[in-house]
């Protein structure tokens, strides 16, 4: 090239510069149809049920004025603002230092810990309440029975029925969201910053707070959202554990105007609409402290496997470490698993009710178990794949600025996560069962529907890692005549990699675990797990719920295991190549 | 739990014997024409929310049995969210079902006033108890299932509570586990029900008691195994006895004030894709063989020569059904009242 006469120098560049625009135009005219299709048709449809009434089918506002116009319909508003802020304040509490304490540190059990932490991840939140159930009810929670035989008490320890184990409950089971993200951002970070710190005197918990989270403050604001989010949107907690006390939240509160006649799926749509504008001010936040600031954590150094010493701290960080594995897998799941064992769960665990009966029923017998789980799979991996693309590039287009309004985008994409799956269904219902796009009772509309609500997570997954990138390396790949295109094949999705497939866990987790948003798309040949477990536990079958719940973790921790597999290997070959790099 | 096993066999067997006693012949020639009809269609789609999955499977495959040649697709949810599926389809007009079958009659007298379920007669009809021969005048919706309310206990309790106002004494304080109208149909059957016996002092004198209230009532016989409480009211019959019938220890009573009896009910839908089949299908669920099936899972049975599990017959239990006139606005003041009254 640089041999190359002046003037075809200049022709090619310009070539160049055309081809490099088409393709930048291709790709953006793709994007938006595939975003019109996914989001703004189904969301059209939620906001235009909300302005209808539900007897008549007429224009109304009369929704609207209703959510304010009685105590009933805003206290469950303010009841899940409640629940939500309280667990994404305690998921952060305890997901942050956990992220930081697996990824940097050399605690002991470090990878059990983060197994088991992806486990609470995969266990849908009823068969969680239900496991607590079992644990904590006021007189026959386990452990409240234990607690009046050593006490001697006539009281119980733990009311799981409040709002306070509700907070608890989903909190726990919220954590890994902060977890996985920030975990992911420390393994990305480099070591010399947190060196600085130290040989400027500086200890460790204070280089935590001061150096650490400081950078990883993109994700851990992500984290924070999501764990709010999911607060607001968590139905089986509540449904089990608020119902007793007569406290309704939004989801509850949803499922009630489901019940009545005809179902009031038009004052759902509108009674979804303050959790939009509760979750915008939210993302309009993040953005406000994020900033100007900088996160660049990936230049062009290469980064040490080193972890931080703990001394003495090893055990104590252990215990910590050991909260959210113990309170949301490990106890719950003794009581899942006997259940799942038994022959008639409430004769408890004795040797003659000991059975695997309900496992060789689910994986042998039972067809509709069978499809159930192979259509799971499937179906989470191919919407999580299609969220991670689609995630990166709407946030390389809002990161590197390519393009005017891409805030607007941004916005757009992390709108369907707030809205309740129930209503979500009715607006894929109605976008998708009409001609020219009839998917009704295809696996396109399940996946469909998934790739759209869990794209938030993919979005804001794929932004925090950017944020990380300095542009500065894909400039040097510009500057030397790489495309946009292939500057982002070779330079940025390379780096991106490891989070990525973290990434993609966050998504394809949720989506395995995921009810509500299925409920009106599925049909016979495409049911997934979670709806037949539901079914199980409508008709009482709580053997068969618990085997089917054990078989759903089994299968996610093998995939969660294989992408560690992955990434692992990526990250061993990195080290590797930088340690080429570095010799001599 | 072993007599049991046997008892359902034999009871099975008798039923078969009555049947080719009575000649019943397994297809009959008004279902042959039928048949033939179905199996042109070629499939069927059965969207049911009465019975649970177990059940309602059992019945598809035993369909499937019967008349081969049809593709037989089975969606099972719970009641109103198949109803509202319904709803769903026929709004967007891609009616998807054949067969809808559901626990509240109030899905189909709003299917019916949309026009969009079709008028006919199932051909054995004259099969099921009298009092659920002709419930719709038009023919739109025919029972489908049979579902009955009563208290559940766990077997640690030696006597029972009898009837309805018998849960008001004083033993039965912090013990007794309850279903929200606001979440189960069968729950507001039994709350409108009760209001009409008792009025509002019930569910005062109700609330007193301190009953923990779940959502659906199912949740009655999770919190009677566990041991969280240990009477049930507004339980699940059925349902109750399976899971007696498992070995768990858990027992059933019938109140003296009567059991709250609810229909289940089934429809063709005017623009079901396979409707022949439909039909088909709700002549087979007055069939020996699913009342067989209902009998064995402890549900009663759609004919009047099949009896329950255990030798029940709907003579030998005191019921109540709710009146059908004013029903939707009863149901909706039964609600606004315990939530006012009970939370």
């Amino acid at each position: 090239m640089a041999s190359s006469p002046s003037v075809s120098a200049a022709r090619s560049a310009s070539v160049g510069y055309r081809r490099h625009h088409a393709f930048r135009l291709i790709v953006l005219v793709i994007l938006l149809a595939v975003l019109a299709l996914l989001i703004v048709q189904p969301l059209g449809w939620i906001v235009f049920n909300s302005f209808h009434d539900d007897d008549t089918g007429q224009w109304t506002l009369r929704n609207y004025v209703q959510i304010f116009a009685s105590t009933s319909r805003w206290v469950p508003l303010f009841n899940s603002l409640l629940l939500a802020t309280a667990v994404a304040v305690i998921s952060t509490l305890l997901g942050v230092p956990l992220a930081w304490l697996v990824a940097r540190t050399d605690m002991p059990m470090r990878g059990f810990i983060h197994l088991l932490t992806m486990a609470a991840f995969v266990t849908p939140s009823f068969i969680g309440a239900l496991g607590w159930i079992l644990l904590a009810a006021p007189n026959s929670g386990w452990l409240n029975v234990g607690w009046r035989a050593l006490s001697g008490a006539d009281w119980p320890l733990l009311n799981i029925y409040s709002m306070i184990g509700t907070i608890f409950v989903c909190s726990i089971f919220t954590v890994p969201y902060t977890f996985t993200l920030v975990s992911s951002a420390l393994e990305e970070m480099p070591v010399e910053l947190e060196d600085a710190a130290t040989t400027l005197g500086s200890g460790v918990v204070k280089t935590m707070f001061s150096v650490t989270i400081p950078l990883v403050m993109p994700a851990v604001l992500v984290g924070f959202i999501l764990s709010f989010i999911q607060g607001m949107t968590l139905f089986g907690v509540p449904a089990f554990l608020l119902t007793p006390s007569g406290t309704l939240v939004v989801t509850t509160k949803l499922a009630e105007f489901y019940q009545l006649f005809p179902p009031a799926l038009y004052m759902s749509a509108a009674y979804c609409m303050p959790l939009i504008a509760i979750t915008g001010m939210l993302f309009y936040a993040r953005r406000r402290i994020l900033g100007r600031r900088q996160f660049t954590t990936v230049g062009g150094k290469g980064r040490a496997g080193r972890k931080i010493r703990l001394k003495g701290w090893r055990l104590p960080a252990l215990a910590f470490a050991l909260i959210v594995p113990i309170t949301a897998v490990v106890l719950p799941y003794i009581a899942i698993v006997l259940v799942s064992l038994s022959r008639a769960w409430g004769l408890g665990p004795i040797p003659s009710n000991l059975t695997l009966h309900w496992y060789r029923w689910a994986i042998f017998e039972n067809a509709e178990t069978q499809r159930a789980i192979v259509n799971s799979l499937l179906y989470a991996g191919i919407a999580a794949s299609f969220c991670m693309i689609i995630g990166i590039l709407v946030a390389y287009i809002v990161e590197r600025k390519l393009l005017r309004g891409a805030g607007l985008i941004a916005a757009l994409v992390t709108i369907p996560i707030i809205i309740p799956g129930i209503v979500l269904s009715v607006g894929f219902f109605s976008a998708y069962t009409r001609q020219p796009l009839n998917l009704y009772g295809t696996a396109t509309i399940i996946i469909a529907a998934f790739v759209a609500t869990f794209l938030p997570i993919a979005y804001s997954q794929a932004g925090s890692i950017l944020k990380g990138i300095s542009p500065d390396l894909e400039r040097a790949a510009r500057s030397v005549g790489a495309t946009e295109a292939r500057t982002f094949a070779s330079i940025t999705a390379p780096l991106m990699r490891g989070g990525l497939v973290a990434g993609w866990l966050l998504v394809f987790i949720p989506i395995m675990r995921e009810l509500s948003v299925a409920i009106f798309l599925v049909s016979p040949r495409t049911n997934v797990m979670t709806t037949l477990i539901y079914n199980y536990k409508d008709g009482g079958n709580y053997e068969a719920v618990c085997a089917a719940s054990a078989l759903l973790l089994f299968a996610t921790l093998i995939v969660v295991l294989l992408a560690r597999f992955v990434t692992e290997g990526a990250a061993y070959r990195r080290r590797n190549a930088a340690s080429l790099g570095a010799a001599p | 739990m072993a007599a049991f096993s046997r008892r359902h066999v034999l009871m099975g067997g008798a039923a078969s014997l009555a049947a080719s006693a009575l000649r019943i012949s397994p297809v009959s020639a008004a279902d042959d024409a039928l048949y033939a009809a179905a199996k042109k269609e070629g499939a069927l789609n059965l969207y049911w929310g009465s019975y649970e999955q177990k059940t309602i499977e059992e019945i598809r495959d035993a369909f499937k049995a019967k008349y081969p040649g049809i593709e037989v697709s089975l969606l099972r949810q719970a009641s109103q969210t198949i109803f509202t599926r319904l709803r769903l389809e026929i709004q967007n007009d891609a009616v998807q079902c054949d067969s809808i079958g559901t626990t509240n009659l109030l899905h189909y007298k709003d299917l019916q006033k949309l026009g969009a379920i079709q008028p006919f007669k199932p051909t054995n009809i004259d099969m099921v108890p009298e009092a659920f021969r002709s419930i719709d005048p038009e023919n739109t919706y025919h029972v489908g299932a049979i579902s009955l309310t009563t208290i559940n206990q766990s077997t640690s309790v030696n006597a029972p509570p009898t009837s309805w106002t018998a849960l008001l004494d004083a033993p039965w304080a912090n013990q007794i586990t309850t279903g929200s109208p606001a979440f189960s149909g069968d729950v507001a059957s039994w709350v409108v029900a009760i209001r009409k016996k008792y009025g509002d002092d019930f569910l005062r004198a109700f609330t007193k008691q301190k009953p923990k209230v779940g959502q659906s009532n199912v949740d009655t016989v999770t919190d009677i195994l566990s041991g969280e409480r240990k009477v049930g009211s507004a339980a699940p019959f059925s349902y109750s006895l399976t899971q007696q019938a498992a070995g768990n220890p858990i027992g059933v009573t019938v109140p003296s004030d009567d059991a709250i009896l609810n229909l289940g009910l089934t429809a063709v839908p005017t623009k079901a894709p396979h409707p022949n089949a439909g039909k088909l299908f709700t002549d087979f669920l007055y069939s020996v063989e699913v009342s067989n099936i209902l009998a064995k899972n402890f549900w009663p049975t759609l004919r009047t020569d099949v009896p329950w599990a255990e030798g029940r017959t709907l003579e030998s239990i005191k019921w109540y059904r709710n009146p059908v006139d004013n029903l939707a606005a009863e149901v909706a003041e039964g609600i606004a009242k315990w939530k006012e009254i009970v939370g």
